[in-house]
């Protein structure tokens, strides 16, 4: 070809059209690539799984979900193997982050794979996924294991009377503070009141427009004896309680009881904050001991559960993952003695010892060994076993965007609280009409 | 090479046009005879994924059914177009390309100018220059965050111990502070790419142009406002179209930084939000489809305006 020939204005327009078709193309095929199928499914007619078919399981186990950061799980698998003679186990890891692993998850159940028998899955799934039809029906194993799991841990496998996991390791909040500068937290009230005091002695939080502000902010709530959804499921979010709640936070940032520099905070810039010395209290969960034990504030902090507000009962909101049977397992058996060996009082003495979890079997908490390790134990107890779930319904990830925008529309002074509370319940009971 | 002959309007050897002979269309058969397989499977690639993304949006899924689909014919577009969350975000959207694109054509420009210059270790500059196009966007945007961190943060302690204003704003944390910051985060790293397709329109133009505005007595702004801008608009435009149209479609900067707080919602994160985490297929789907319309009306208008400059300076030059 003549490189030299000029170029006609007629080429052109057909370069710059097709230019423009290429990019387009290009661009959509960027969107495009979120879409997913689906396969249809009814979750009544789920089966139901043997908790007598452990003792003679036999093959391989295949469990899956989030990268094994603190080795747990693998840790796990391989006791188990090793104790069991006949079942083998293995973890797999299929998602860098939890919101990764769960996409991994869906697609897998929705194309119905085989490849899982087990999931290991945040304790906020369990609704959608049971709804699905995507689960084993786990509530004769959970009966049959009841007296040894905490019953607040139970409670977050539970959907439409059924349970549909077995709770493997449990989380909670706690608060940590400096016991030369501040006081130990009794009340909502106090903690507040006492890190408005001195410029050092404020309180940090996770006030980052996430998952991890609703949680903040529902620990508040449920103290308060406030909630999101009633035992029928009805929206009960519109209340005396939310406000209160809202107000009470809002001006916590107000007068400086808390830094504004919480709105822009999730888990660890608001334990980076803290180690910085420049703060009386922080909210976060357990494995923040380990970290802060690290730093030249070993020496000076303490932990305590969440409290409550002044005259009423504290009540935090659970965290946690749970061991789901997929619907499609090739060895429900293997899958059942796996999870009766994972919820034994021993192997979840070994679960706070060796990973530094929170276990769901209450004598771990007391024990020597463990107190050892994990010296906040008896207030990470009180902390799980106040705790409740998060609003259970399959459309749950909705339901807390709800609630995490609106608070956060609070906090950061673009919302009045009493719009918030509206467009929450609004935007709560669209989206329970979208399922 | 590739950069010179994208740059529409301009021949590599600037000769005048001549007339359509039959050799010329005997040579557009081969051509499009050679390139119809590629052209099949791009229309395989893309127009499969195009059109299951249009059939999702026509439907309705819901988690209830377990994925069952409902046809709703244009239901999803109608309650996108009617939430103030679509209209919020594609505001955000456009402001942010807005600011961020020409910003960047402006430095792009500047820096091009730079770089075209003859001194000693250009070549290495022109690399090093480039290095924050490098940078996987996800990384630079935690880079940027882990700076603007209240209390702790490179640029916020730097502000206060300078005494300067902003150092005790919660930059992600304020309506407008956190615009800015995703603004900057993107102009960081991408004006180096708008400077390069810059850089390849200014080393077009040939020495002979200057001479003669030389020989003319032409100031050196002269020269620039007459005849560099003028013959680089064509770079300029090239360089708009491509960085407005990742503009449009932002996801990961306020995606990392703010999460979509404090107005930085854009269109992308409305439909990742819909489609990932709420597993609302249809309108999820709805919402890509919008998006990818807006940038592709946006694109129209830019060739169709922009396309008529470069005809100009074509048709200037003959």
């Amino acid at each position: 070809m003549d490189l030299n020939r000029p170029a006609l204005p007629l080429q052109n327009k057909a370069t710059n059209r097709k230019a423009l078709a290429a990019t387009a193309i290009a661009a959509a095929l960027l969107l495009s690539a979120c879409g997913g199928g689906a396969a249809p499914q009814g979750a009544e007619q789920a089966a139901a799984a043997d908790p007598a078919s452990g003792a003679n399981a036999s093959g391989a186990v295949n469990i899956c979900g989030v990268k094994d950061a603190s080795g747990i799980y693998k840790g796990t698998a391989e006791a188990f193997t090793q104790a069991n003679g006949k079942v083998t186990a293995k973890y797999t890891e299929i998602g860098a982050t939890t919101d990764e692993a769960r996409t991994q998850i869906v697609q897998r159940l929705e194309g119905k794979s085989t490849e899982c028998d087990l999931f290991v899955t945040d304790v906020i799934w369990t609704s959608e996924f049971a709804s699905q039809g995507w689960l084993l029906d786990q509530t004769k194993l959970v009966e049959a294991n009841k007296d040894r799991l905490i019953p607040s841990t139970v409670e977050t496998t539970k959907y439409q009377d059924k349970y549909w996991g077995s709770p493997f390791f449990t989380n909670a909040g706690l608060i940590y503070y400096q016991k030369d500068k501040v006081a130990k937290p009794e009340s909502w009230q106090q903690l507040y009141a006492e890190a408005a005091k001195a410029p050092g002695n404020g309180y940090v939080y996770q006030g980052k427009q996430y998952e991890g502000l609703t949680v903040n902010f529902l620990e508040m709530l449920y103290s308060a004896g406030g909630e999101v959804l009633n035992d029928q499921g009805d929206v009960k979010i519109d209340s005396k309680e939310t406000r209160d709640v809202l107000n009470f936070m809002s001006d916590g940032l107000k007068n400086g009881s808390a830094d504004r520099a919480v709105l822009t905070y999730n888990e660890d810039p608001a334990r980076l904050a803290y180690e910085s010395g420049d703060f009386g209290y922080q909210r976060n969960w357990p494995h923040v001991y380990r970290l802060l034990n690290a730093t030249p504030l070993a020496s000076s902090f303490a932990v305590a559960p969440l409290p409550a507000w002044e005259g009423g009962k504290a009540s935090g909101v659970l965290g946690g993952w749970n061991l789901a049977i997929s619907a499609h397992s090739t060895n429900q058996a293997g899958a059942v003695a796996f999870i009766d060996f994972a919820t034994t009082p021993d192997w979840q003495k070994h679960v706070a010892m060796d990973y530094s979890q929170a276990p769901v079997n209450e004598a771990a908490y007391s024990d020597p060994a463990v107190l050892q390790k994990m010296p906040f134990a008896t207030e990470l107890l009180a902390s799980v076993k106040g705790a409740k779930p998060r609003p259970i319904s399959p459309v749950y990830p909705q339901i807390s965007q709800a609630i995490y925008k609106n608070v956060y529309a609070v906090l950061s002074g673009t919302a009045s609280t009493e719009e918030a509370v509206k467009k929450m319940a609004d935007e709560i009971t669209t989206a329970k009409a979208s399922f | 090479m590739a950069l010179k002959t994208l740059l529409p309007g301009r021949s590599p050897s600037g000769a005048p046009a001549r007339p359509v002979s039959g050799r010329d269309r005997a040579e557009r058969k081969l051509a499009f005879r050679m390139t119809a397989p590629s052209l099949v499977i791009m229309a395989l690639v893309a127009a499969v994924p195009i059109g299951y993304a249009i059939w999702l949006s026509l439907n309705q899924y819901s988690v209830r059914t377990a994925g069952l689909s409902r046809f709703v014919g244009l239901e999803n577009y109608i309650n996108a177009l009617a939430s103030q969350e679509w209209w919020a975000a594609f505001g955000q959207t456009f402001l942010f390309a807005g600011l961020s694109v020409s910003l960047e054509l402006i430095l792009g420009t500047a820096m091009a100018l730079l770089l075209n210059l003859a001194f000693k270790g250009r070549a290495v500059l022109r690399t090093v220059v480039l290095l924050p196009y490098a940078i996987i966007t996800v990384v630079s945007a935690i880079t940027w965050q882990t700076m603007f961190q209240p209390n702790m943060g490179l640029v916020t302690n730097v502000l206060s111990t300078l005494g300067l204003p902003g150092g005790d704003v919660v930059w992600l944390g304020e309506h407008g502070y956190a615009m800015a910051v995703i603004v900057m985060a993107d102009v960081w790293k991408t004006t180096p790419f708008a400077a390069l397709i810059i850089l390849a329109g200014l080393q077009v133009i040939s020495a002979e142009t200057y001479e003669a505005a030389e020989l003319d007595g032409a100031s050196k702004w002269q020269t620039f406002v007459n005849i560099t801008l003028p013959l680089l608009r064509p770079a300029i435009v090239l360089a708009a179209i491509f960085r407005t149209m990742d503009a449009l479609r932002v996801f990961d900067l306020p995606f990392v930084l703010t999460r979509g707080a404090n107005g930085t919602e854009s269109m992308s994160m409305l439909a990742y939000t819909q489609l990932r985490e709420n597993r609302l297929v249809g309108e999820g789907s709805a919402l890509s489809i919008l998006t990818f319309l807006t940038v592709m009306v946006v694109s129209v208008i830019y060739v169709r305006f922009a396309g008529g400059n470069i005809r100009d300076v074509a048709k200037e030059e003959q």
